[in-house]
């Protein structure tokens, strides 16, 4: 690609002749494997801006047009197509930013983890009284003597809370990253309603697991002899094997019906990363007897 | 003469002055006249010197008397279990490199006792000697999954590698445990342990190219192969009729449950290698295999290629037979369409019933062996997953967190429950 290093006027705009310039929405459609490194400057020009001398005429800026490097700003949505037909990222794209090449196309497994279990803290911010809690709330229990803390549940999302005197509170359960804020921000609501003076401070996903199939056996014994630095397998003990990735730090659960188990993630794409990592490694451990 | 911070031992006076009268200065007590010390050693205080021994000598702190002890057990677990001076001397350093860490250095004995375990089973491991975790929990009474979380641990902690066991590097040792020679059962019931045991590796190995084996724990399959070698070395009547119970009772070989179900995963595997011999007119099942087992462990390689072979055709003449008839049903439903009003979904319907028919949801029943798991799954109910898709900063109704709160009656009514139930509590 050509670096521009300046704006230039469309008149002198290099193999282009048309008579207008029409902006659209972008669109990125990566099929598997095919992400390719991309560096993509996109010039937009405000309305009543004299196009062939766009330096001039936009307000606060000093001679250079905004030059986009997030998807947000642009009025057209980006989508990307994965297999599958699941949005792979929930977070805002950012086209502009390089993409690392991904595996090549015959070695990408098009499977997808799916989330099952999402594990947060938040603070409140206020000491709780959790007797009254327990008292007035509905969907509370509260045994002091076997733990000590309030364990209180809600239908939507269906999710466990351990809300602490101290004000801090744990919530598990939720099936995504916006379901456990939702289902946090509702618990700290139910608390507020009980007459303290809850904030919703400092949410932060602690934890998130995820679990798929590969659907063909595997061969714990040759996969323990090979990744022995990584792997723990004790049949007498449990009957997965224990895989400690270095990059990403994820934890899997690797069972002979070939199901694999992710944890210990702090974001989504750490759990799609292990799994794109232990793929082609599960794959030489098919055997077709 | 001055004043000597001493007591007299005669009188017990406190009046002892220093009396610098004679060529040496002397302590002597002025109510009684005894001398309390005299010499360059008056100035010294009474009872030695200031510094205590162990200051001026240097002196190797004493190991703590637990740590000598588990160092004892480590040696006797060693010596039951007949393990060269190399795993000795290896698991005792072990033991007191994890003993003075900071994460076994308080715990419990118990605790510590599971590490002399620990550390003698890792010991083994690192030289290949085949000891189970079992093995080691029966030694030293207590539940094996106690040791193997202690186990877990001292391997994080001492941060060592070292290579999973095998069934097959066990089985030896195991089979050794059976009271099965003719100086323990009669004669027809008695086996060579030689031969047992090689026959019984034999049908591990198969049972391990099967699935049988992955995933599982090792005892009840190594108790089932050898239950199965002992009955096919002299298939008779009698060897058949008995029960696996009763064979561990006779060989003075613990009971195990899970045993049972993998003598019967093990004659499934046999028979669908069994049916593969040429020269067997009858069908292979599990009530006359066993009298098929010495053929089929003599020709197992054979017998494994020719029954994926035969699976593969069948599975290749199945799925021309499912195209075939669905070409059918497609030809016959677009016929009905266009004499009837079907709509085009519940067209779809029928086909899809018909491809689901043909190719299994199940991939291992596509398998001519898979693992037994995912052949027979546990059917689990599962809750309805909610896919709900929310960005997590909705609004919240205030109805929904109501429905969580109780009323002001709710609570009167509880609070006084609560009074009635703590009111009888204390009656009681």
């Amino acid at each position: 690609m050509v670096e521009l290093s300046g704006t230039t006027p469309k008149c002198n705009h290099s193999g282009l002749n048309a008579h207008c310039f029409t902006l659209g929405s972008i669109e990125i459609i990566c099929a598997a494997g095919e992400l390719l490194v991309v560096h993509i400057r996109t010039d937009v020009h405000l309305a009543r801006v004299d196009l062939h001398d766009a330096s001039s005429g936009l307000p606060g800026t000093s001679g250079q047009t905004p030059q986009l490097f997030h998807s947000q700003a642009v009025t057209g949505t980006t989508t990307t197509a994965l297999p599958g037909n699941t949005p792979l990222y929930n977070t805002p794209l950012t086209p502009m930013t390089p993409i690392t090449p991904a595996t090549p196309a015959s070695e990408s497994s098009g499977i997808v983890p799916q989330l099952q279990n999402i594990v947060s803290t938040v603070n409140l911010g206020c000491k709780l009284d959790l007797k009254t809690i327990a008292l007035r709330a509905r969907n509370a229990e509260y045994n002091p003597k076997r733990f000590a803390a309030v364990i209180m549940r809600i239908r939507e999302p269906r999710t466990t809370a351990l809300i602490f005197s101290s004000g801090k509170m744990v919530c598990t359960g939720a099936k995504s990253e916006e379901q456990s804020r939702l289902a946090a921000r509702k618990y700290a609501r139910v608390v507020q309603k009980l007459g303290f003076p809850a904030k919703f401070l400092d949410f932060k996903i602690q934890n998130m697991v995820g679990s798929c199939d590969v659907k063909f056996p595997i061969r714990l014994e040759g996969l323990v002899l090979t990744h022995q630095q990584f792997s723990s397998y004790e049949p007498e003990l449990f009957p997965g094997l224990i895989y400690r990735m270095i990059k990403p730090r994820i934890v899997l659960l690797i069972f002979v019906s070939g199901k694999v188990v992710l944890t210990g993630a702090k974001v989504r794409a750490e759990i799609y990363e292990a799994f794109e990592n232990i793929y082609p490694i599960l794959k030489g451990f098919r055997k077709t007897t | 003469m001055s004043r000597v911070a001493l007591k007299c031992p005669n009188c017990g006076s406190s009046n002892v002055v220093e009396d610098d009268l004679y060529a040496q200065s002397q302590s002597v007590c002025v109510d009684c006249g005894s001398v309390v010390s005299e010499g360059f050693l008056a100035n010294d205080p009474v009872g030695g010197s200031e510094v205590y021994y162990s200051h001026s000598a240097p002196q190797s702190k004493r190991p703590c008397s637990n740590l000598i002890k588990g160092l004892q057990r480590v040696r006797a677990l060693c010596r039951v279990l007949r393990v060269n001076s190399e795993i000795e001397k290896l698991s005792q350093t072990y033991f007191e490199q994890a003993y003075n860490h900071k994460s076994f250095i308080n715990v419990s004995l118990t605790k510590k006792e599971a590490l002399a375990g620990s550390c003698v089973l890792i010991s083994c491991r690192m030289h290949d000697w085949p000891v189970t975790v079992g093995t080691i929990a029966y030694l030293i009474d207590t539940d094996s999954g106690a040791v193997g979380a202690v186990y877990q641990e001292t391997l994080n902690t001492l941060n060592i590698c070292i290579p999973t066991l095998s069934v097959t590097d066990v089985m030896e040792a195991h089979c050794q445990e059976y009271k099965i020679t003719s100086e323990h059962v009669p004669a027809e019931l008695a086996a060579e342990a030689k031969e047992l045991t090689k026959r019984a590796l034999a049908l591990v190995e198969l049972a391990a190219d099967s699935w049988i084996v992955t995933g599982r724990r090792p005892v009840p399959i190594m108790i089932a192969a050898t239950y199965l070698s002992w009955q096919s070395l002299q298939p008779t009547k009698l060897r058949l009729k008995m029960t696996l119970d009763k064979f561990c009772q006779m060989t003075k070989v613990d009971k195990n449950r899970p045993a049972m179900k993998r003598v019967t995963e093990i004659k499934e595997m046999l028979c669908k290698l069994g049916n593969e011999i040429p020269w067997e007119k009858q069908e292979i099942t599990p009530n006359n295999v066993i009298q098929q087992v010495e053929d089929i462990l003599s020709y197992r390689f054979a017998l494994m290629r020719k029954a994926l072979k035969s699976y593969e055709d069948s599975l290749k003449a199945d799925i021309q037979q499912c195209d075939a008839k669905n070409k059918k049903t497609m030809r016959t439903k677009t016929a009905e369409l266009k004499t009837s009003s079907k709509t085009g979904s519940s067209v779809l319907e029928t086909e899809r019933a018909n491809n689901g028919a043909c190719d299994e949801p199940n991939w291992g029943k596509r398998l001519l062996f898979a693992p037994p798991c995912v052949v027979n799954p546990k059917k689990r109910k599962r809750a309805p997953s909610n896919q709900i898709n929310v960005t997590g900063d909705e609004e919240i109704s205030d109805s929904e967190i109501d429905s969580y709160i109780r009323t002001h009656q709710e609570v009167r009514e509880i609070a006084m429950t609560q009074k009635l139930l703590c009111q009888e509590s204390d009656n009681l």
